[in-house]
C-alpha cells in the first residue's frame, strides 16, 4: 500500500488527464489480496479503481472523486503457456509484450498490440478492448480472451467462459471486455494464442496528396484485400517522426501509407504485387519495400515512437480516436482539415486507416487558455461529425471521463439506460471506477489534457 | 392470470394485423418445441411491430418463443410455457449494404442461403457454416452462436457483429455497437445476446462485418485408420503455416452420411440401421476433410506439402475440386441424423484443441457412438448415440452414457450440450450440464432484459 501524498501524487494520473489524488494506493500480489481489499473498500464506502499501466488515453483510470487504486503491477505472472491448445493464461499486470516474447520462440503470439504494448498491460486491454496496427486482419482484444476470473463488489470471485468456446450461458467474457473497469476487477485472463506468420512484407507508399492516400485505402478494402496492418501518417506528423526517430520518411510528401501484407508466403507476394499496383494507380509518388527486416523495424519504429516525437513540435496535443465507415475517409480528412483551419490549429493525422480508426492530433499550447478552449471544440465537431458519418466516438481508446458526456451523440436515452442496469448488476453501488462510460449528466469542460497521447 | 385466446387475438392483430397471424392446431403444430404447442403464431413484418407484441406479452404474461425456419428448436429445455411463437419470417431485409466498406446492417429472418447467394455477386461472403446449413436464419445463428468447421479460421458469429438492434422482453428496442469494424463505445450487449437462445430479447436487426471470398477452393482427403493418426495429422496441419480454411474428421458412418450415401441411418421403423449388429466403430476408416482456399499457386502450396505429409504418414489422399455440397452436410450433419431417426441423440463437445482426439477415443470405449464429426480447426466433436446396440433399455442407458460422456469431457477441459434429443427422454437427460459460478449474474442478467420472464422461459442453462 501507498499512503505517503507525495507517492500517491503518481497515482493521479493516466495518458489522458487527471483529477484527484488516490486516498491509497494497493499493490494485490493475488487474487485472495484483491478480494480482501474489495472488502475493506465496501466496508469504508470508498470506490475503487484498477489501474494497469496507466497508458490509457480515456481517464480510464483517473480517480474522480477519491478512493483506493488498485495497481496489478505485482500481478504480472504468467500462470500457464499452453501451446498444443494455443492459449495462454495471464495475471492482470502482464505486460502486453511480454506475453508475446514469452511464446516468440516456439512460434507464437499474442495479437493484439497497442502502440503502447512496451508498457500497457493484458488487463487494461482487457478492459479497454484495445487495437493495435495488427489488429486489423485478426480483431481487437475481444476476440482474442477466452476467459476471466473477476472480483464482484462483494468480494465474490466468479470465472466466465474458459480454455474451450461455448461454455453453455450468456457470454459474460465478452460483455466483460471493454467495460473500463466499472463491473468489476479482472483477476485472471485466458486468452489465445496464434501462430506467427511465414511471411510478412513492409511497404511504404508515398502521395503528394492526403486525397490519393485515403482513396488507396479505400481502394485496398475495397479490393478485396485485407493487409495486416495498414496505417496512414499525414506530412505534418511525418516531419515530426522523422526529425527524431530517423525512419527515412520522407519529408516532403503529404502522406504515407504503411502497409503489410502477412501469411503463406505465395499469397503474400500476390498480394504485395496487387497492393502497389492499386497505391500506384492512385498516384503513390513511390512505393518502397522494406527489404530486410532492419528496414522493417525502421519504418514501424517511426510508427510506434510517433507520438514522443510530436512532443518536440508542440507543447502539447490532444490525442483523438474516433472510426468512420473506411470509403468516407476522403471526404472526413477533408473536413478534419477544414476544423483545423477554422480554429486555427495544426491537426497532424496518424492512424489505423484500415479499420477507419482516425486519430487526430490536436496540437496547442495548454497555458493558453483560449487554445485549450478551441481545441475542445474542435475534438467535439470531429466526433459529432464521425457520429453522423455512422461511426463511432472511439475505436480503442475508450470512453472514460473523456467522453462519457458525448455518449447520446450515438446512443439514445433507452441504450443508456440498459447499459446502466446491466453495470448495477455488477456493480449495483457503482463502487468500481464511478463516473466512467456512462453520462453522469455534469459536462465536463475542464478535462486537462497533458502532453503525451497514442494510438 | 392468463388471459382468454380470443382476447389477446384482438390485441395482437392490432399490432400485426389479421393476416399476419395463425391460431389453431395445425398452424400451431410446425412451431411446436419438444411437444409443447403454442396457442397463437405472430408474423410481425418490422422492429416496432417485434417491440409492440413483446410489450402486449410482458404486460399480458405470455409466454414468447422467437422462431424463423426451427432447425435449432429441438435444442434446449422444453419451454415452461409457450403462448405465442413469434415468427421472424418477414423481418427479411437487407438495410444498408456497403460492399466497399464490407459490411452490411440485415434483418434475423434472412436465411443464411440467400444472404451468401446475394453476397456472392461482389465476391463476398459471411464465413460461417452452422447446422442448419443455407436454410438456418442469420437470427438463429445468432441467437445459438452457431458455427461449424470454418470456425477454426475465422472465428464465430460473436466475432463477425459489429452492431444490432434488440427488441427486449418489455417492448424497448436497444441498439448496441455501430455499423464500423472498430468500436469500443458503450458496453458490448451483443455480445450477451449472441448465444441467448432466444432468452434474453429478439434481435431485430444486425450489423455484420463481411470477408472476401477466396479466389479457388480445392478439398483434401485423407483416408486414415485410426484416431492416432488423425492427431498427428491435425498437429502437423496446425503447426504448419498453410491456414486451411475448415478441416472436419469423420468416422466411416458419418462419411457415408455426407457424401451421400446415407445407406446407415435411413428410417426403418424409426430406429438406426446398422449395417451389422456388431457394430464396431473403434477399427473402422476415419475421413480427414480438409479445405484450401486461395490463389492457384496457394492451391497448389497446399497441395504439395499435403502430398507430403500424407507420404510421410503412409495413408491415402484424395483430391476434390468441388466438394461444397459435402462440406454443406456435414455443416447440416445434425439434421440430416435427426431426420432420419427419432431415437438419436445428438451430443455437442467443444474441447480444448488438443483434446478432441483423446475424448473420441475414450468415449468410444466407453459408450455406444453411432457416428461423429469432429472439427480440428476448432476442437468441437458432435457425436450421435442411438440405443440400438445398448439393448434394451434405451433411453435410460442414455442417460447415463450422457453424464459419463460429460464427465469425460469436463476432465479434458471442455463442456458438453445436447444438441438434439427426443423431447420425451429430456427429463431424463440434463441438456446443458452444469452451469459454473457465474449463473446467478446470468439470472441477473436475464431479468434486465426480459423483466416479466416471457422470453423462451425455461430453455436455457440452470432454467433461464
Ligand atoms: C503511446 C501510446 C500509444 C497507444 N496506442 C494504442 C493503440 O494502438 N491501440 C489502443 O487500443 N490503445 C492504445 N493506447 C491506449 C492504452 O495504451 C490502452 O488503452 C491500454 O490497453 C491501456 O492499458 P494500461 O495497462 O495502461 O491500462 P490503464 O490505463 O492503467 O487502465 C485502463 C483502464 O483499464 C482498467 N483496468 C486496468 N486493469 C484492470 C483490471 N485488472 N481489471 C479491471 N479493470 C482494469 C482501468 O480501471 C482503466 O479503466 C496507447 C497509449 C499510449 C500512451
Amino acid at each position: 500500500m501507498l499512503w505517503r501524498p507525495e507517492d500517491r501524487l503518481l497515482y493521479e494520473y493516466d495518458g489522458l488527464s487527471s483529477r484527484r489524488v488516490p486516498d491509497a494506493v494497493a499493490f494485490p500480489r493475488s487474487t485472495e489480496d484483491v478480494t480482501e481489499i474489495v472488502k475493506l473498500a465496501r466496508r469504508e464506502k470508498v470506490p475503487v479503481i484498477a489501474r494497469g499501466a496507466g497508458t490509457g488515453l480515456s481517464g480510464g483510470a483517473v480517480v474522480t472523486e477519491g478512493g483506493i487504486v488498485v495497481s496489478f503491477a505485482r500481478m504480472k505472472k504468467i500462470l500457464e503457456i499452453d501451446i498444443p491448445n494455443q492459449r495462454a493464461r495471464v495475471q492482470p499486470g502482464v505486460v502486453n509484450l511480454d506475453l508475446s516474447l514469452a511464446v516468440s520462440d516456439v512460434g507464437f503470439y499474442f495479437v493484439p498490440d497497442p502502440s503502447s504494448q512496451k508498457a500497457c498491460t493484458i488487463g487494461g486491454n482487457v478492459a479497454e478492448n484495445s487495437g493495435g496496427p495488427h489488429t486489423l486482419a485478426y480483431g481487437v482484444t475481444t476476440n482474442h480472451v477466452l476467459g476471466l476470473e473477476v472480483v464482484l463488489d462483494d468480494g465474490r470471485v466468479i470465472r466466465t467462459g474458459g480454455k474451450v468456446w461455448d461454455r453453455p450461458g450468456y457470454d459474460l467474457t465478452g460483455f466483460i471486455v471493454g467495460s473500463e473497469g466499472t463491473l468489476g476487477l479482472v483477476t485472471e485472463i485466458t486468452v489465445r494464442l496464434t501462430p506467427k506468420p511465414e511471411a510478412v512484407k513492409t511497404l511504404l507508399a508515398i502521395y503528394e496528396r492526403v486525397l490519393d492516400a485515403t482513396r488507396t485505402v479505400a481502394a485496398i478494402t475495397a479490393g478485396g484485400i485485407t493487409p495486416a496492418a495498414l496505417e496512414m501518417m499525414d506530412g505534418i506528423t511525418l516531419r515530426a517522426i522523422e526529425a527524431a526517430t530517423h525512419a527515412g520518411y520522407p519529408l516532403d510528401s503529404a502522406a504515407v501509407l504503411l502497409i503489410e501484407v502477412e501469411g503463406l508466403r505465395e499469397a503474400v507476394e500476390e498480394e504485395v504485387e496487387a497492393v502497389e499496383g492499386i497505391c500506384r494507380r492512385h498516384a503513390a509518388r513511390e512505393v518502397r519495400r522494406a527489404r530486410s527486416e532492419e528496414e522493417r523495424e525502421l519504418l514501424w519504429r517511426g510508427r510506434k515512437n510517433a507520438f514522443g516525437a510530436l512532443g518536440r513540435i508542440s507543447p502539447n496535443f490532444y490525442v483523438q480516436d474516433g472510426v468512420i465507415p473506411r470509403t468516407r475517409l476522403p471526404a472526413m480528412l477533408e473536413y478534419i482539415a477544414a476544423v483545423g483551419e477554422k480554429h486555427g490549429l495544426l491537426i497532424g493525422n496518424i492512424f489505423h486507416a484500415g479499420d477507419g480508426n482516425l486519430h487526430p492530433l490536436l496540437m496547442f499550447d495548454a497555458r493558453d487558455s483560449k487554445q485549450t478552449a478551441k481545441v475542445l471544440v474542435a475534438a467535439s465537431e470531429i466526433m459529432a461529425r464521425c457520429a453522423d458519418l455512422g461511426g463511432s466516438i472511439t475505436g480503442e481508446h475508450g470512453v472514460g471521463i473523456e467522453k462519457n458526456e458525448l455518449m447520446p451523440l450515438i446512443f439514445s436515452p433507452d441504450d443508456l439506460a440498459m447499459m446502466r442496469r446491466l453495470k448495477e448488476v455488477f456493480n449495483p453501488a457503482g463502487f468500481f471506477n464511478p463516473g466512467k462510460v456512462l453520462p453522469t449528466g455534469k459536462m465536463c469542460g475542464e478535462l486537462r489534457i497533458q502532453v503525451g497521447g497514442g494510438a | 392470470m392468463i388471459a382468454a385466446v380470443e382476447t389477446i387475438q384482438a390485441e395482437l392483430a392490432a399490432i400485426v394485423g389479421d393476416s399476419a397471424m395463425s391460431a389453431g392446431p395445425d398452424a400451431c403444430r410446425p412451431f411446436a418445441v419438444d411437444g409443447v404447442e403454442p396457442r397463437l403464431v405472430v408474423y410481425p413484418s418490422s422492429a416496432e411491430q417485434v417491440a409492440a407484441l413483446l410489450r402486449c406479452a410482458s404486460e399480458r404474461d405470455l409466454a414468447v418463443v422467437p422462431v424463423r425456419n426451427g432447425t435449432k428448436l429441438g435444442v434446449g429445455n422444453a419451454p415452461r410455457r409457450y403462448d405465442l411463437a413469434l415468427s421472424l419470417k418477414s423481418l427479411n431485409r437487407i438495410w444498408h449494404y456497403e460492399p466497399a466498406d464490407l459490411t452490411v446492417v440485415v434483418e434475423p429472418g434472412m436465411k443464411l442461403g440467400d444472404f451468401q447467394h446475394f453476397l456472392a455477386r461482389d465476391g463476398l461472403w459471411l464465413p460461417l457454416d452452422p447446422r442448419g446449413g443455407a436454410r438456418a436464419s442469420l437470427g438463429g445463428i445468432l441467437a445459438a452462436n452457431a458455427a461449424g468447421p470454418l470456425r477454426g479460421r475465422f472465428g464465430g458469429p460473436r466475432d463477425m457483429v459489429l452492431g444490432m438492434k434488440i427488441a427486449t422482453g418489455d417492448g424497448k428496442i436497444i441498439k448496441t455497437g455501430g455499423r464500423v469494424v472498430k468500436n469500443v463505445a458503450g458496453y458490448d450487449m451483443a455480445k450477451l445476446l449472441i448465444g441467448s437462445w432466444g432468452t434474453l430479447g429478439v434481435i431485430v436487426e444486425v450489423c455484420f462485418k463481411l470477408f472476401t471470398r477466396p479466389a479457388a477452393r480445392r478439398t483434401f482427403v485423407f483416408h486414415l485408420g485410426g484416431l492416432e493418426a488423425a492427431r498427428d495429422l491435425r498437429r502437423q496441419i496446425l503447426k504448419s503455416p498453410l491456414g486451411p480454411l475448415r478441416m472436419a474428421l469423420v468416422d466411416g458412418n458419418a462419411a457415408e452420411i455426407v457424401e451421400g450415401a446415407g445407406t446407415k441411418f435411413e428410417t426403418r421403423n424409426s430406429k438406426i440401421e446398422t449395417r451389422s449388429s456388431n457394430f464396431e466403430l473403434r477399427g473402422s476408416n476415419f475421413e480427414f476433410w480438409l479445405e484450401a482456399g486461395g490463389s492457384q499457386n496457394v492451391l497448389a502450396r497446399f497441395a504439395r506439402e499435403l502430398e507430403e505429409l500424407a507420404r510421410g504418414a503412409s495413408v491415402q489422399m484424395d483430391k476434390r475440386d468441388d466438394a461444397t455440397l459435402v462440406w454443406d452436410r456435414i455443416a447440416d450433419f445434425v439434421t440430416l441424423v435427426t431426420e432420419n431417426s427419432k431415437e438419436a441423440i445428438v451430443l455437442r463437445v467443444p474441447l480444448p484443441l488438443d483434446s478432441s482426439e483423446e475424448f473420441l477415443r475414450m468415449a468410444l470405449d466407453e459408450t455406444q457412438i453411432r457416428a461423429f464429426v469432429s472439427q480440428p480447426g476448432s476442437g468441437v466433436v458432435t457425436l450421435v448415440l442411438s440405443g440400438e446396440a445398448s439393448g434394451g433399455n434405451w433411453p435410460t442407458s442414455a442417460a447415463s452414457s450422457v453424464a459419463k460422456l460429460r464427465d469425460l469431457a469436463e476432465k479434458l477441459g471442455g463442456t458438453m450440450a445436447v444438441e438434439h434429443c427426443p423431447a420425451e427422454w429430456k427429463p431424463l437427460i440434463d441438456v446443458w450440464g452444469r452451469p459454473g459460478n457465474d449463473v446467478e449474474i446470468m439470472r441477473q442478467v436475464k431479468a434486465v432484459w426480459d423483466t416479466k420472464g416471457v422470453l423462451s422461459p425455461g430453455r436455457f442453462v440452470g432454467g433461464i
